[in-house]
């Protein structure tokens, strides 16, 4: 494995080298791009500027015969939120990169002029292209295009025109395997990032590259079986997310009290039965569409799907649960088919689809919009593919949006908006929100395996104190297994079957013909949230930063009547380790 | 935190009853419905595992098994047994969810203590043992599994709600002649193998 830099602003014009890996040897994901940010990228750069590097990592396993290892991390500092980022997604792009024997493509430097470039990556090595013609194409378009060029047996990563003009919702889309850019790198504005670098599209070709050899072969293919069986065995990962995908969430937080309603003014939201996973996936099969459907080959779970228009003809991807929310209940619709549509717009302009949901949820609150007006929400996000200055603006998040039309009420820590679960209702998850070098990001403490994983000892699920220590070990073992490239739902099958978890070290132990335990799992993820708080301070982020925004903390919400309980002295106790 | 609750549901029986035999695939169009919540002759000031093993007939190793994920009155539920259900109840029955927060929610789980404060309150003290109704709401997988029996047990339906289903159920239509003039309606539906 090697790792690629594209210097962009070489004299001369952009310039490719190859290295070895170094001192990075035997990280991935997000393990690699954490680590190279922190040690590479200036602290206090300008995340849209010259000093700042995009990293693409494929995980550990990315490249192999192993399931679920498909996920490509995408690293820099944030545009959004000013922190370290990592921002990772499914698709194609993670497997195909890995097996051309990349662990690492990054892309430094700021080029002169305003020629736009793509990236093609092949057996033969990188080139580096300008085509002005792909200027301001939107994904969906833009893949058409690259198609009729490239053929459809290579993964593309492009950003729509949102990247291009480098807002701070922008993501990176990666195709899935019937080549959609359906899914994406949204968290943090990554995708402005590479439009600062002027790179529309990165195509990935592994013809002729073969898949990554394990050092011992019989034992990773009997670990694989193992760690499948397990998936499938599972009751989450073997019918509730293949049978509805995430959205199956929607019934249950708004039956807990914490689904945010109507820019977090409830927990609860009369419509939520018309947005359900349930009503979703029957909806989808009824068009002809699908409920069950892999973002990428390899996938065992299948938590996506296929949802058409009314016609049956293909509109988006299934909107996940927390696109779901975002654009549904937090702004008062609660129509399947007004959600689609914002999916399949954001995924087209390239933006994050929870940042759009908040912050169209911002808006209303400001009065730009009715809560509820379908056509409205709509308009708003046609705005941000225009790129109008209301576009521009909107596009650049709910902080920024609510700065400019004086919204109190703007859910979102270190300028990021939150996901859809709301932290009155469910305390820890706000201690996460707070707490996490990302901004409130929900998958930050997302893999539930910190039982198996035996990070931190044992917790006593009854005591207050439980809630901070659970969201420590939450965001170590997500950290880690953020740096596998493993999809984190396969968490659900680790935490409860001992044996699945043990498989999975048996992969990654065949793999690298190493001996790997819990303990080096744990100890990766510490290593990894380590340097990201060292980044983030050397950024300037105090403990002040790691707080909710106030009216958590001075408005009760329905129907637990509960604000958000949490002292500042016990946030601050999260890091210490 | 318990949220209190009207007691404004019916504790009695309507006596208009209507019985239906229908195909399998008509369980379906019960869906929406089992997700808003359908109101439930019961025997309340018992436990919910009273409910739900004897009043509704699942079996018992089901209901532990299966039933990972349950609320009362919008309160996540830890002990089926301690947990005491009341004239007019709100109940949703769930399978295993995904995400930290669907751990989270699932009953008596390791992640309990990040949904404190809203977490159910087991009961102990001893209740009055009536006839009422409760509220009941089944989710995703369970709304297949747990719909035939519930549907046999026999659901209140109010008239608009009967008007509603209707609309998808043919059978329905022709039963309902009359009776749509009555307040509620008490339909137990068995299905055709």
């Amino acid at each position: 494995m090697k790792i690629a830099r594209i210097d962009f602003g070489a004299a001369g014009g952009p310039q490719v080298t190859y290295g070895p890996l170094g001192e990075y040897a035997g990280l991935g994901g997000r393990a690699m791009t954490s680590l190279m940010v922190a040690t590479e990228v200036h602290p206090l750069a300008h995340a849209l500027g010259a000093e700042n590097k995009l990293v693409i990592a494929p995980g550990m396993l990315s490249g192999t015969t192993g399931s679920m290892s498909g996920r490509l991390s995408v690293g820099c500092k944030s545009p959004l939120t000013g922190t370290i980022k990592e921002s990772n997604a499914g698709g194609q792009a993670a497997q195909v990169l890995a097996r051309l024997g990349y662990a690492a493509v990054v892309l430094e430097g700021k080029p002169l002029g305003n020629d736009l470039y793509k990236i093609v990556i092949n057996k033969d090595g990188i080139q580096v292209i300008v085509d002005n013609s792909l200027k301001l194409l939107d994904n969906y378009p833009l893949v058409a295009k690259l198609r009729t060029e490239y053929g459809d047996k290579v993964a593309y990563m492009t950003i729509g025109s949102a990247g291009e003009r480098m807002l701070l919702a922008a993501s990176i889309a990666c195709t899935d395997p019937e080549l959609r850019p359906t899914r994406h790198c949204g968290r943090g504005g990554v995708g402005a990032v590479m439009g600062s670098k002027h790179v529309k599209a990165i195509i990935i070709d592994d013809a002729g590259a073969k898949m990554r050899p394990p050092k011992d072969p019989d034992a990773f293919r009997d670990a694989n079986r193992k760690f499948v069986e397990g998936l499938r065995k599972h009751p989450v990962t073997g019918e509730g997310l293949p049978a509805y995908g995430t959205n199956v969430l929607t019934n249950i937080l708004n039956e807990a009290g914490g689904y945010p309603t109507k820019n977090f003014k409830s927990g609860t939201y009369e419509g939520s039965s018309k947005l359900s996973g349930e009503a979703q996936a029957e909806l989808e099969i009824k068009r002809g569409g699908k409920a069950t459907h892999g973002c990428h080959r390899g996938c065992v779970i299948q938590c996506s799907g296929i949802y058409n228009d009314k016609d049956g003809n293909y509109l988006t991807k299934q909107p996940e649960y927390e696109t779901t929310w975002a654009h549904g209940g937090n702004c008062g619709i609660d129509d399947l088919d007004t959600v689609a549509m914002l999916d399949y717009m954001d995924d087209n302009i390239g933006v994050d689809t929870m940042e759009m949901g908040v912050t169209i949820g911002v808006a209303m609150d400001a009065g730009l919009i009715e809560f509820g007006d379908k056509e409205g929400a709509i308009r708003l996000v046609e705005e941000v593919g225009k790129g109008t200055p209301l576009g521009r603006v909107l596009g650049c998040g709910a902080t920024v949006t609510g700065k400019v039309f004086a919204v109190e009420r703007v859910p979102a820590v270190k300028d990021q908006a939150m996901a859809a679960y709301d932290p009155r209702a469910v305390q820890g998850i706000g201690v996460t929100y707070a707490t996490t070098t990302q901004g409130a990001d929900h998958t930050a403490g997302y893999a539930v395996a910190t039982n198996i994983l035996k990070v931190g000892g044992d917790v006593d699920p009854l005591k207050t104190a439980g809630q901070i220590e659970l969201s420590r070990n939450l965001q170590i073992a997500t950290a880690a297994i953020d740096s596998t490239g493993m999809c984190l739902f396969i968490a659900f099958a680790i935490m409860d079957q001992p044996e699945t978890f043990q498989a999975l070290l048996d992969m990654l132990g065949s793999f690298y013909g190493i001996t790997m335990t819990g303990d080096d799992v744990v100890a990766l993820g510490k290593k990894v949230l380590s340097a990201e708080r060292d980044f983030n301070t050397r950024a300037g982020f105090t403990k002040h930063h790691d707080r909710l925004p106030r009216f958590f903390y001075n408005e009760a919400i329905a129907p637990h009547n509960q604000t958000f309980l949490m002292k500042d002295e016990e946030l601050d106790d999260v890091f210490n380790w | 935190m318990t949220p209190s609750t009207p007691d404004q549901s019916p504790r009695f029986i309507p006596a208009v009853r209507l019985n239906l035999q229908l195909p399998t695939d008509q369980l379906e169009q019960f869906f929406p419905l089992f997700q808003r919540g359908v109101t439930v002759p019961a025997t309340i000031g018992c436990s919910l595992k009273n409910l739900l093993c004897h009043q509704l007939a699942i079996p018992e190793e089901y209901v532990s098994e299966r039933i990972t994920t349950v609320f009362c009155d919008n309160c996540p539920v830890d002990d089926f047994e301690k947990t005491i259900i009341r004239n007019g109840s709100r109940i949703a029955l769930s399978a295993a969810m995904p995400g930290l927060v669907g751990a989270t929610m699932r009953r008596g789980g390791y992640y309990a203590a990040l949904r404190q404060g809203i977490s159910h309150l087991m009961q102990t003290a001893p209740a009055v043992v009536e006839d009422g109704s409760v509220t009941l709401k089944l989710f995703n997988l369970l709304m297949t599994e747990l719909g035939p029996n519930l549907l046999a047990h026999g659901i209140l339906l109010k008239t608009e709600e009967l008007l509603v289903l209707r609309q998808g159920i043919p059978e329905l239509k022709y039963n309902l002649g009359a009776d749509t003039d009555q307040d509620q309606t008490l339909l137990a539906v068995s299905f055709l193998e």
